[in-house]
């Protein structure tokens, strides 16, 4: 299976890349998106700083050497759905892209995939869509958690589940640590995916969208709610 | 089921309940304090034989009605002019309504998004004569695409500042508010509150609308007095 990460960050990239480069039988590409349309030095140094604050900055220079080595590391200039990007992507002849970028797909990027675009969606589908979906879910007292999900262009509308995990915001005091946890799940989860994308016959999970609700930015005065939510629930714990 | 697990959990169902009626009255105060910056004495003075009523009403602790009881018809149809009876639902007044078993035809949204934002707006006034019967469930899609619009696109443009049409935010505003009182569906609620929160400027364009503007902060004190979120 041809895997390709799409990542805002050579960091964000390697870092899933890492977590799925030893399944049996995947061949990994990174692809580094210019989300901002940044120019190149401010694009390099962000990088750059980004790789020396980081624990792993050795690690991740060797690793990103070795993937442009192979021909693996494909660094985009112009956004994402522009026709050269798309026609970058096409050429790779992945199955599966892996969502690690800040960006919103439109079809023909999400057609160059052969199987499509999974996203690590950090809230519950299909009950759960849009944004915000953490704080919504611990204010409305549901399950936090993981959908791994094909995307479509729609806003998490996609129709294929592949898994989805619940993961309790017990013992968090505050929601953007909460969701940062939650964030930082995705290369696990993208392994699971791609283990049970890999098995012979394997289901979907439909997507249905009546069953759930499409959430907004939540204002400042409900997200001081959700907090003294979470810290009341750790303190009771 | 272990005790401790049966006393925890309605432990802190209760203690969610409460986090979020605190909050919501903490909001409460703020605006019996604030309503004034955004609705200054002059633009108060423009709702004419309204602008005691409104004062009082925004100062006043109690300021709730339940207007749940709509959700039960079909439709609700009204003699009295959309404006007229925004302002008795804002001022938490009786409103004269007969229902009936049949509703207009569903709007089509695509069509609708097509139109000119006066077209919108005549539409808008005159399928919701009524306001009460956005909160229907048959109007779900209708709530659902101005909730969309005003957390999407209108909510961009007054938070960067930017020229957006008064009449058709504040439009929204009152009947996505309506929407809460009668659903409690908290993320109509919070449309409300997110409004409120931005950046004065663009709120202080508002004023060039005062009734729209008056409703608005009514029907917004009336939710955040409103018991079982």
């Amino acid at each position: 299976m041809r895997v390709a990460v799409i990542a805002g960050s050579l960091k964000a990239g390697m870092r899933i890349a890492r977590e799925i480069e030893n399944i049996a039988g995947v061949d990994i590409f990174v692809v580094v998106c210019n989300v901002r349309m940044k120019s190149l030095l401010q694009r390099w140094s962000r990088e750059f700083l980004s790789a020396l604050t980081s624990p792993s900055c050795w690690t991740l220079a060797t690793k990103g050497c070795s993937y442009a080595q192979q021909g693996k590391l494909i660094i985009l200039s112009g956004p994402l759905d522009d026709a050269t990007s798309i026609q970058r992507l096409r050429s790779l002849q992945c199955d599966v892209g892996l969502h690690a970028a800040n960006v919103i797909y439109r079809e023909p990027t999400i057609s160059a995939f052969r199987v499509g675009i999974l996203n690590a969606h950090i809230g519950i589908l299909p009950r759960y869509r849009g944004r915000c979906v953490v704080e919504w879910s611990v204010l409305q007292r549901d399950p936090t958690g993981v959908t791994v999900f094909f995307i479509d262009p729609g806003i998490d509308t996609g129709n294929r589940i592949v898994l989805r995990e619940v993961i309790p915001s017990n013992g968090w005091k505050r929601v953007e640590a909460l969701k940062n946890m939650l964030f930082e799940c995705d290369a696990r989860l993208y392994r699971k995916a791609l283990e049970a994308l890999m098995q012979p016959g394997v289901q979907f999970e439909a997507n249905d969208i009546s069953k759930g609700r499409r959430y907004y930015v939540m204002s400042k005065v409900f997200k001081q709610i959700v907090n003294e939510i979470l810290t009341e629930r750790a303190n009771l714990a | 089921m272990a005790l401790g697990t049966a006393l925890s959990r309605p432990a802190q169902l209760d203690s969610c309940e409460g986090v979020l009626r605190g909050g919501l009255l903490r909001r409460r105060a703020e605006l019996r304090k604030s309503w004034r910056h955004l609705m200054p004495s002059d633009c108060l003075e423009s709702l004419g034989v309204f602008a005691k009523e409104v004062e009082s009403f925004l100062s006043r602790v109690d300021a709730f009605r339940d207007w749940r009881f709509a959700a039960a018809f079909t439709w609700l149809n009204c003699n009295a002019s959309f404006m007229d009876c925004l302002g008795a639902i804002a001022l938490a007044r009786d409103i004269e309504h007969r229902p009936s078993n049949t509703g207009p035809a569903g709007l089509s949204l695509v069509s609708f998004n097509k139109l000119a934002s006066n077209q919108r707006s005549e539409i808008l006034c005159d399928r919701y004569r009524c306001p009460l019967n956005i909160g229907l469930p048959s109007e779900s899609d209708v709530a659902e695409e101005l909730l969309r619009q005003l957390m999407v696109t209108d909510r961009t443009k007054l938070e960067e500042e930017v020229e957006f049409d008064v009449d058709m935010v504040l439009l929204k505003l009152n009947l996505v508010g309506v929407r809460a009182m009668i659903t409690r569906d908290l993320r109509f609620l919070d449309a409300l509150n997110y409004f409120y929160e931005l950046p004065r400027r663009s709120l202080a364009r508002m004023r060039t609308n005062p009734r729209f503007l008056a409703s608005w902060l009514c029907i917004y004190a009336q939710l955040l007095g409103a018991p079982e979120w």
